[in-house]
Formats: structure tokens, C-alpha cells, sequence
């Protein structure tokens, strides 16, 4: 229709239909690291729970359903027109807060954070800090897009305004992770859509001032605004021959299984650190740790390699994308994945603080995986229709 | 897409390209580099040792009373650990509700500063199995309701000095202990026995390993060994005659101090003395008394600070936890004097039967030039008129052996030091080597130790500033036991036992074995302590004199010192032989800042002409030997026989080794090729001839190849053989040990008879 417009007639890779051109690799490459999160969910969890005498699968299966739904939402989300998105952004946005906002007064405590909404069949449970950072993407981007190529400084501080709010709410949840997510997606996307360097240097500087200002009302003894937990989590990372307890324990034991596994690893089901249930958290944040102890190396960096050749995909994508708005929801879902791989990985071999933050796809968890598959699913959509008008 | 979004995008690009490097380096490192450090890490960190303490061993006296025991009690322990400091209260005031103690009781446990800190600490001990299971019911977490062992000695105050007791570690065993499976909060002996077989009466602790997962939920059991009893310790004590022993030492005290001394005019203080039976045949220490006492049953638990002071700081009780009779240094007196007249005899300067005139004091003579003080005197300056030597010993003539050493003093050659030669060899100045912990060595003075205690400490030992030159009159007052002379009254009774037995010096044995108490070797001996002789003395000619000297002390005819102490006794059925002494005790009195009084003592065997016991008997600060110490070792010494009636020994009869015979089956016995294997002796055996006598390389009479079947003989009958010959051996010795103690008693009888005729 706009052809006609303007006049001019369609060339031959506008008439295709997108199918064409959709990146179905990405897809692939999505689906088999989920597949491998399915098979590390079983090794890290069959003991235990047989141990407990409890069907062995339980917990892989769920994860396969997860996963079967994810690859649904993806297709969906590929064969949906990303342009529509930004229609809908505004009112998911407000929904997002809504529920975000439900949950810090009827959500129910798990694990001293207010983060999950039970559903009243299966026992499942939803996680809508998750779906929150699609939706903020989208929005952010849809928002930006208009002003590609040069942020002017009052555009960034709306910017500013439309993330702030959830990452508040998500902030009093409280969960640290999630809202480092905001902060990773919002820089890069904030970088590429156009701020001006100096906006993004006073940015940063003003950041690294409200940490310390953080840290120091705490250790002065002000008004708590990170809890034990939390900064112990942060700091075992700077200190780590501080006593093996709690946070630090959690970053000894992965470290020892993953160098345990050596080059070969020990085989599936055979990490005896992980058999041993010796590392929290494993089947969930630290799912990597199974991966490295029974596959080693080779395991490790084929898996790092899945996810390496999935950015560059979708960075791909996102350089020829056919208008701003797809390019900055495909930078942001990069952005996304990128600091959730780099920070959850880096945590479990020691070089990133820990926080809890899930391995895309890996990692046991219905939200967080069907999050990441929609967000790759809308990247295939920017990527198949980057010729369509 | 303008400039700007392209480079940025190729920024993004470059940092995706850093970070996952970054992550595969990480990897690298972790997974090639240091993964040799990360396999041990994991090894260790899935395995847990659980200890499991071996219960302790028992010591027994001779017969088998048991003198320290373990019983089974209930306890409460708390782990401080998985408390906060407000979360304490609900939970003491629900173990005070439960177990109907005050919870400032419960937190008085808590207190404990004698084990390990991280150690759960104990808050109640002594539950019957309803508190234990009333605890355990309500599962308060970190507190544990469990059986634990106590050790606890049932004959109280009776050989707690032998026996010792247990306690928490010492800051330094505690880091020695720990590696040997020790656990933080056990105890370990700290005294007596109890110390010094710590190692045997510990045993071997049981260790589990076990694979853990994080919640420590166990896997699977790796190893288990289980624990291993601690040996008991058998004494050669009897504890009857032991109780025996210390009661009448302390009787004997006590009837002291109704005593005045004639020298201050104050009563006697008599607070502590030691005494000790010993069997003069073999070394065995049969009783050891040390007062004042203590009851170790107090230790195990511990007491606390105002127990402490009230029992072990009582300045009428001084010194209660030291074993008085290896630890406790007196002067003898005069029950040296036996020591100097055999000295005397070795140097041939007394002639035993010479008449010597009592004066009641000794000069030095003028030839010798004297300086200083030349005249001594006796006790009481009593002139006992004309005596030999056998007399200067019944009736402790100062004069006679003031002489003696004096005379020894002027010898030139090595007989100057004959009295100390003497003294060293029947045991004085070292180490008895009974199996006592914190031994005293004792002190024999000459010239040298004399320079070097006034180098050590001038002002202790040299107040007047006297050159330290060995005069006169130190060989004199050495002669009868006083001055530097310092003995252990356990070297006493082995000295006298040496004089008794005819020379024969032991090193005492308080301990007689160490026996097994697993379940496959239960009751055998790990450990068997047999006689030890360290040494057969020459005595001198004319010690028969001596002997008989000491054996008229207790006749009133020839007015004896003890001849009081010892009316009524029965003479003719156990005779005794002994010795007075009355020796002048240095320094001033720590609690009543005046002289201190004489020291009583008192050594005697019996019976006289066949030495089976000897007695030794201290008591500080009491008086007269022959008034405070002669009654109670008469008293102890009645103990001693009542003891021999008790326990009658089996009378020694020799059996001539016999060959064991094998079984052999009839249809053989005729055999040619078997009948060299039958032992010479046996019934249808006989002696092959030497040049027949098959290669036989350890010359146990058994061919080292069957010669039938030509196999290499099983190594049985070789070990048999050798415990045969093993036993021969024994019966041998012990035949040869019989014979030579009816020779040597022969030997006296007849010194004896020419002695009185």
C-alpha cells in the first residue's frame, strides 16, 4: 500500500512472504540450548529427588513443558508482525504495573522475596518481573524510535521516567537480578538508539554514585536498602576466602564443581558434586554448574558457543532491521540475553557477583523460558520482515 | 541507519565478542588449569569422619576390685551454635521445665570453660531414661539428650593418688590429642596411673566415613571401623590392704597431734605423711598411702573455684593431690643410719662386734684439726653407755655412726664417699622407677652437690656464707640422715627391701599388667610387668649384724626404740624388723610461721628371717619415730599379715618340664618314618640318630621339608616347639629364682646364728 503511495513498484524480496526470510537457525539454536537445559535439569535434580522417592522426571518434565510452550510462543511471536507490538505496548505496560504492583501486596512470600504469583491449577507459578522486561523493551523501544540517531537529554530523562517505575517495583520485591536486567537492556538500547555520550558518561557516574551511596548508608547503618542477603551475595564476590557460609559457600561449591569437570567432564549423571546436591540452587540459577561439571569444557563452550552464535544472530538482525523500533527491540532483547548469559555464567565460575539472575533457556522456570523464547520469537519476526514494507 | 547507530551497533558487536571471551578463559582456567586442585576440593568436600570415642579401661588392684569404672548417664549437651543470644531463654526455660532443675543451674554449663569452645556444652548430667526421652520427645533443635560414659571411682579417697583421675585437656594436649581421634569435649587422665597409661586406658577411637550431600544427609557408609576398648590396667595393690594402710596413717596423724613437742612447746602439727607396703621378694608395691587425700570422683566433673580453694587450698591440707610417698622429700634420720654402718663395714672401719662407749655426744679429735663445730651430740644428749653395732642400732646411738662418718671423712682414697656409694647403690638419689608419674629423684649429699646447690641458690642453702667446702661435719650429719640428705619414702622401703632380701635391688612395680579387653583377646595380657632387678648388691661382711641390729629395734628387753610401739605384738608369730628416725626438719612451717617440728619416721619388714614385706612409713612434723611412725606401721604391719592370711600364697613346687606328647593314631605308633616326629619322653617316641637327623635350619627339632611328602613343614608345630622351649625356660628361671632365695635366706640364718653366738 505505501508502494503505491510513493509510487514505485515492489521489488521482488518485498513481494516474498516473510517465511522466507525468517532466521530459522535462530529458532534452532534456541530450541537445542532449551533442550540441553532439560537434559542438566534432569542430572541436576534425579538423585535427590529419588533420594526424596520421588519420580525422577518430575522436575525435567515440567522443564519440557515449559519448553514445549516457549517454542508455541515463539512461532506465535515470529509469525505475528513486530509493527503491531507497538500498539499494544502502552496498555501491556500498564498491565505489567498493575500486576507488579499486586504482587508487593498479595503476592506470597517464596524465598523472602514477594516475586511470584501461584496459580490456582498445577501449582504452577508466574513470575511477571519476567515478562516485565519484554514489555519494557518493547515499550522503551517504541518509545525511542521516533527519536533515532540523537537523544535529546529530556527524551532520555522520559526514558528514564518509563523505566524507573517497574524497576522500582521489582526493586521492593525485592529482586536485585532482575532490575540489573533493566539496567543492562536500558544501556544498551539507550546506546544505540542514539544518546549522546555525555549523557551516558553522567548517567554512569551517577549510578556508580548511588551504589556507593548505597553501600555506605548501609555500613553507616541508615535506612536498609539492601538486605543481608543481598549485600553479602554482592561483596562474597570481591572476598572470596571470606568464611564458606551462605553466599560464599554457594560460590566455593560451584567453583569446585565446574573445576572438577576438567576438559571431558565426568559424563551425564555422574558429577558427584552434583549428585550430591552439593551446590544450591542447581536445576535453577546455578544450572551451568551441572553443565561444567558433567561435560567439562567441551560441554561448557559448546554451550557458550549456542548462545554466541544466537547474539550474533539476532545482532545481526538488528543491523538490518527495516525500521528503528525493530532494531532497538532486537538490540534490547540482545542486551537482554547478553548480561543474563554473561552474568549468570560469570557468577558460577567467579568472576560476577552473585545474583539471581536465571540462565536463559537453561535455567528450570516457566516465566523466564517462555519469556526468552517470545523475545527470540519477536527477533525472528524484526529479522523476517526486514524487507517488507 | 545513520553513522552513528552503525558504529554503535559494531561497539555492541565487540563487546559481546569480549564477554563471551572472557567466559571461555574463566573456563579454561578453572577446567585445565587448577583442575587437579578442584578434584581433591571435591573429594573432601562430600566425605565426613564421625568419631565415635572407645569406652575407657579399667584399673584393678591385684584381685580385680575395681578401682575406677565408667557408668552409663543420661546428659543434656547444647550446641551454642544454632542459637542467637535472645533465642537462649524460651529455650532454657523449657529444659528447666522439663527437667525440673533451676535454669540457673542449666546455665551454669554453659559456663564450662574446660572444653572446647565450638564443643556442645553439657547443661545436665545424671537423667534416668524417662528425662532423656521426656528431652528428646520435644526435639528443642541443637539440644541433644544422649548416653554418655562417666568415669567414676568407687572406692573413692582409697589409692586416688595411684589411681589419678580424669579431666578436661590441657591447652597442649588438646592440640597433641586432637589428631590422635581424640574428641574436643572428651577426658583424658591428668593424674597417677589414670596420666601416665592414658595411651593404653584411652583405646582406639571408631571412625566412620560417610558421604554427605549439603544438607549432610548420609549417602552412603564408606568405612566403618568400629571403636576399640582401652586395656585395663591391672595394680599390684590390694585395696583392702591399701584402705588399711591409709587409715591408719591418718589415724596416726591424727593421735599426734595430741602430742606437745618437748622443743617448741606447741602441739604437733602432723598434717600430712606417707606410707608404703612393698613386697621386698619382687618389687611389687602392695599399698601406697599418701595424706592428705582426695576423692577423685570430684575431678571428673570438675569443681568449681570455691570447691577448688576448699579442698585444695586448705592450709590443713596441704598439697592434697600430690602422691606424698613418690613426691614428698624428707630427711630419713636415723633410719639412714643402716646405710652408714654398711658403708662402714664396705671401708672396713668398723668391726661389728668392738665395743664403742656412748658418751653421749662425739668429738672430732684434735689430730685431725677441726673448725667450727667439733662436738656432737645424740638426741637428748643421752649417753647410751657401751655398744656394737647390732646395740647403736637398736638403741640409735648418734655417737656410734658420728664416728663412723667421721672416720670415713678422713679416709684418703674413693672409700671417703663410702656412704654415698652405699646410698646410690640400695636406690637414694634417683628415680625408683615405679610407674608413678612426677617421681622425686631425692638428694645423697657429697662434696660436689653440696658446691652446687650453694651456687644455685646462696641464699636457700648458704646463708652464712660458708665456703663450700664438704667439711666434717657434713659426712657426720649425712651419716645419720640429716642435712642435705633427702629421700622419697617409696626409696625408702625399696632401700630396706634391698637390706632385707639380701642385696637384691628392685625397681618397684606398682602396676603388674595391662590386659585386653577386645572382644577376640578379652582378658590376655598386652603387657606384663615382670620383677625388675636393676641391680644385686654385695653387701659387706658383717651386714648380717646389721640386720640383726634392726630386728631388736621392736625388743623391749634390749630397750629398742620402738620397743613402746610394739608391746603386745606378737613377736614370735611375725617378727618385725625395723627402724626409727627422728629427723630435723629445715625451714619454717608455711601456715604457723615457727620451726618446723621433727618428722617421724619408721621403715620395718616382717618377718624378721624370712623377708616377705617391707613398710615404710613418713609422717611430717608428728614427733618421735619411735612414738607417732612405729605404732602405725605396727598397725599396718598387722594389716599386712592379715592380708597373707587372706591370700595365702601357693607354695612354688617345681615341676620338671614334660615333653608333649602328641595324639597319635594307634595304627601309626610302630611306624619307623614317623617316630622321629614324637618328642623325646613320649611314650612311643624315640631319638633318631644325630647323622639321620634331616636339615633342620632353626634347630627346632622338626625337619624343615615332610619327608614322606617332601612339603615344607606348616609352621605350627615349629611355633609350638618354641613355646615349649619357652616354658622350659620359665620353669628354669623360676626354679633358679626359688633356689637362690632359699640359699640366700640359708645364707642369713646361719650369719645370724655365728652373729648371736
Amino acid at each position: 500500500m505505501i508502494a503505491r503511495l510513493l509510487n514505485r513498484t515492489h521489488t521482488r524480496r518485498e513481494l516474498r512472504s516473510p517465511a522466507w526470510f525468517a532466521d530459522y537457525s535462530l529458532a534452532l539454536a534456541a530450541i537445542a540450548v532449551a533442550c540441553v537445559g532439560i537434559a542438566m535439569n534432569y542430572a541436576a535434580t534425579w538423585r535427590s529427588l529419588t533420594f526424596d522417592g520421588e519420580d525422577p522426571w518430575t522436575v525435567a518434565r515440567r522443564q519440557a513443558i515449559f519448553v514445549g510452550v516457549g517454542v508455541v510462543v515463539m512461532v506465535v511471536a515470529a509469525i505475528i508482525d513486530y509493527r503491531v507490538l507497538r500498539f499494544y505496548a502502552t496498555p501491556a505496560y500498564l498491565a505489567v504495573l498493575v500486576a507488579l504492583a499486586a504482587l508487593l501486596r498479595w503476592g506470597p512470600e517464596i524465598r523472602n522475596a514477594r516475586s511470584w504469583f501461584e496459580l490456582p491449577f498445577f501449582g504452577f507459578q508466574v513470575q511477571p518481573s519476567e515478562f516485565a522486561k519484554l514489555i519494557v523493551i518493547v515499550s522503551l523501544a517504541a518509545f525511542v524510535a521516533n527519536h533515532e540517531g540523537y537523544l535529546r537529554f529530556d527524551t532520555l530523562f522520559n526514558a528514564g521516567l518509563l523505566l524507573i517505575v517497574p524497576m522500582s517495583l521489582i526493586y521492593l520485591q525485592p529482586d536485585l537480578g532482575t532490575m540489573l536486567v533493566f539496567v543492562a537492556v536500558a544501556m544498551g538500547m539507550l546506546l544505540v538508539a542514539g544518546a549522546q555520550l555525555r549523557h551516558i558518561v553522567v548517567i554512569t557516574l551517577a549510578g556508580i554514585l548511588a551504589l556507593v551511596l548505597i553501600f555506605s548508608i548501609d555500613a553507616l547503618q541508615g535506612p536498609r536498602l539492601l538486605n543481608e542477603t543481598q549485600r553479602n551475595r554482592l561483596t562474597a564476590f570481591l572476598d572470596q576466602d571470606f568464611e564458606p557460609l551462605e553466599a560464599s559457600y554457594n560460590l566455593r561449591q560451584s567453583q569446585i564443581a565446574i573445576g572438577a569437570g576438567g576438559i571431558w567432564g565426568q559424563g551425564w549423571k555422574q558429577g558427584t558434586q552434583t549428585n550430591l546436591d552439593l551446590v544450591p540452587e542447581q536445576h535453577n540459577d546455578f544450572i551451568f554448574t551441572a553443565l561444567g561439571e558433567e561435560f567439562g569444557l567441551i560441554g561448557g563452550s559448546v554451550l557458550l558457543a549456542l548462545y554466541a552464535y544466537m547474539l550474533v544472530r539476532i545482532w545481526q538482525i538488528a543491523r538490518s532491521a527495516n525500521d528503528p523500533f525493530g532494531r532497538l527491540t532486537a538490540v534490547g532483547v540482545l542486551s537482554m540475553l547478553l548480561f543474563q548469559v554473561f552474568q549468570n555464567v560469570g557468577m558460577t565460575i567467579g568472576i560476577m557477583p552473585i545474583t539471581g539472575i536465571p540462565l536463559p533457556l537453561m535455567s528450570h522456570g516457566g516465566s523466564g523460558t517462555v519469556t526468552a523464547f517470545a523475545a527470540v520469537g519477536i527477533v525472528i519476526s524484526v529479522g523476517a520482515r526486514r524487507y517488507s514494507l | 541507519m545513520d553513522e552513528t547507530v552503525r558504529r554503535r551497533m559494531a561497539f555492541l558487536g565487540i563487546v559481546i565478542v569480549g564477554l563471551f571471551g572472557a567466559l571461555f578463559t574463566r573456563l579454561w582456567y578453572l577446567q585445565v588449569l587448577e583442575t587437579e586442585q578442584f578434584s581433591v576440593a571435591a573429594e573432601t568436600n562430600q566425605v565426613r569422619i564421625i568419631i565415635t570415642p572407645p569406652t575407657r579401661g579399667r584399673i584393678l588392684d591385684r584381685h580385680g576390685v575395681v578401682l575406677a569404672d565408667n557408668v552409663r548417664t543420661g546428659v543434656v549437651t547444647i550446641d551454642q551454635s544454632s542459637y542467637t543470644e535472645d533465642q537462649f531463654e524460651s529455650v532454657f526455660a523449657q529444659l528447666s521445665d522439663l527437667l525440673d532443675v533451676p535454669e540457673s543451674q542449666l546455665i551454669q554449663g554453659l559456663a564450662d570453660q574446660r572444653t572446647h569452645p565450638l564443643a556442645p556444652k553439657v547443661v545436665a548430667t545424671g537423667l534416668d531414661e524417662d528425662g532423656l526421652l521426656r528431652v528428646a520427645e520435644r526435639s528443642i533443635p541443637g539440644v541433644e539428650a544422649k548416653w554418655d560414659w562417666v568415669r567414676t571411682y568407687p572406692q573413692q579417697e582409697v589409692a586416688a593418688h595411684i589411681v589419678g583421675y580424669v579431666g578436661a585437656m590441657s591447652e597442649r594436649q588438646h592440640r597433641e590429642l586432637i589428631d590422635d581421634g581424640y574428641l574436643p569435649y572428651e577426658r583424658v587422665g591428668r593424674a597417677g596411673i589414670e596420666g601416665l597409661f592414658e595411651a593404653e586406658l584411652h583405646g582406639e577411637p571408631g571412625r566412620t566415613k560417610l558421604e554427605v550431600d549439603r544438607l549432610d544427609r548420609v549417602q552412603r557408609i564408606l568405612a566403618d571401623v568400629p571403636p576399640q576398648p582401652g586395656n585395663d590396667v591391672v595394680l599390684s595393690i590390694d585395696v583392702e590392704l591399701q584402705a588399711a594402710a591409709e587409715s591408719y596413717l591418718r589415724q596416726g596423724l591424727i593421735a599426734a597431734r595430741k602430742n606437745v613437742s618437748e622443743d617448741s612447746g606447741f602441739f604437733y602439727p602432723a598434717l600430712t605423711g606417707a606410707a608404703v607396703v612393698m613386697d621386698a621378694r619382687n618389687g611389687d608395691v602392695l599399698a601406697m598411702a599418701s595424706h592428705p587425700t582426695y576423692d577423685p570422683n570430684w575431678m571428673v566433673e570438675g569443681l568449681s573455684l570455691a570447691e577448688y580453694q576448699s579442698v585444695f587450698e586448705n592450709p590443713y591440707a596441704p598439697g592434697a593431690l600430690n602422691n606424698l610417698a613418690v613426691q614428698g622429700l624428707y630427711s630419713p634420720g636415723s633410719v639412714f643410719k643402716p646405710v652408714t654402718a654398711l658403708a662402714g663395714l664396705e671401708a672396713g672401719l668398723i668391726s661389728p662386734r668392738a665395743a664403742f662407749h656412748d658418751v653421749g655426744y662425739y668429738s672430732i679429735p684434735e689430730v685431725r684439726g677441726c673448725t667450727g663445730r667439733c662436738t656432737f651430740f645424740n638426741a637428748d644428749r643421752a649417753a647410751l653407755g657401751t655398744l656394737d653395732l647390732s646395740g647403736a642400732l637398736t638403741r640409735s646411738s648418734d655417737a656410734y655412726f658420728y664416728k663412723v662418718a667421721d672416720d670415713l671423712y678422713w679416709v684418703d682414697g674413693p672409700e671417703q664417699w663410702a656412704i654415698q656409694d652405699m646410698a646410690r647403690s640400695l636406690g637414694f638419689g634417683s628415680p625408683t622407677g615405679v610407674q608413678l608419674p612426677f617421681e622425686k629423684s631425692g638428694r645423697i649429699p657429697d662434696g660436689e652437690v653440696k658446691k652446687t646447690l650453694f651456687e644455685l641458690s646462696p641464699e636457700a642453702y648458704n646463708p652464712y656464707n660458708e665456703p663450700p667446702r664438704w667439711f666434717p661435719g657434713d659426712n657426720i650429719n649425712t651419716g645419720i640422715g640429716q642435712g642435705l640428705v633427702a629421700v622419697t619414702p617409696v626409696q625408702l622401703a625399696n632401700a630396706y627391701a634391698t637390706i632385707a632380701n639380701g642385696g637384691t635391688l628392685f625397681s618397684p612395680n606398682i602396676v603388674e599388667a595391662v590386659v585386653s579387653r577386645e572382644a577376640e583377646a578379652f582378658g590376655e595380657a598386652v603387657l606384663e610387668f615382670e620383677p625388675r632387678v636393676l641391680d644385686v648388691v654385695e653387701l659387706p661382711e658383717g651386714s648380717a649384724v646389721v640386720r640383726e641390729g634392726l630386728s631388736n629395734v621392736t625388743n623391749s628387753r634390749l630397750r629398742g626404740t620402738a620397743a613402746k610401739a610394739f608391746e603386745g605384738y606378737d613377736h614370735a608369730g611375725y617378727r618385725v624388723s625395723g627402724k626409727t628416725g627422728t629427723a630435723q626438719a629445715q625451714g619454717l612451717n608455711a601456715v604457723l610461721r615457727r620451726k618446723k617440728e621433727d618428722t617421724a619416721v619408721f621403715v620395718a619388714w616382717a618377718p624378721t628371717h624370712d623377708p616377705r614385706y617391707v613398710v615404710a612409713v613418713v609422717m611430717e612434723e608428728a614427733g618421735y619415730g619411735g612414738e607417732a611412725a612405729a605404732p602405725v606401721a605396727r598397725r599396718i604391719m598387722e594389716a599386712v599379715r592379715a592380708y597373707e592370711q587372706r591370700w595365702p600364697e601357693p607354695q612354688i613346687a617345681f615341676v620338671p618340664p614334660q615333653p608333649e606328647c602328641p595324639e597319635v593314631p594307634e595304627a601309626l605308633r610302630g611306624d619307623p618314618a614317623f617316630l622321629g616326629y614324637v618328642p623325646e619322653g613320649c611314650p612311643w617316641g624315640i631319638q633318631l640318630p644325630r647323622a639321620n637327623t634331616p636339615a633342620d635350619a632353626d634347630g627346632d627339632g622338626i625337619p624343615d621339608v615332610d619327608e614322606i611328602t617332601g612339603a615344607p613343614q606348616s609352621d605350627m608345630p615349629r611355633r609350638r616347639a618354641a613355646l615349649r622351649r619357652h616354658q622350659t625356660r620359665r620353669r628354669a628361671v623360676l626354679r633358679r629364682h626359688e633356689v637362690q632365695r632359699r640359699a640366700a635366706l640359708r645364707r642369713h640364718e646361719v650369719q645370724r646364728r655365728e652373729a648371736s653366738s
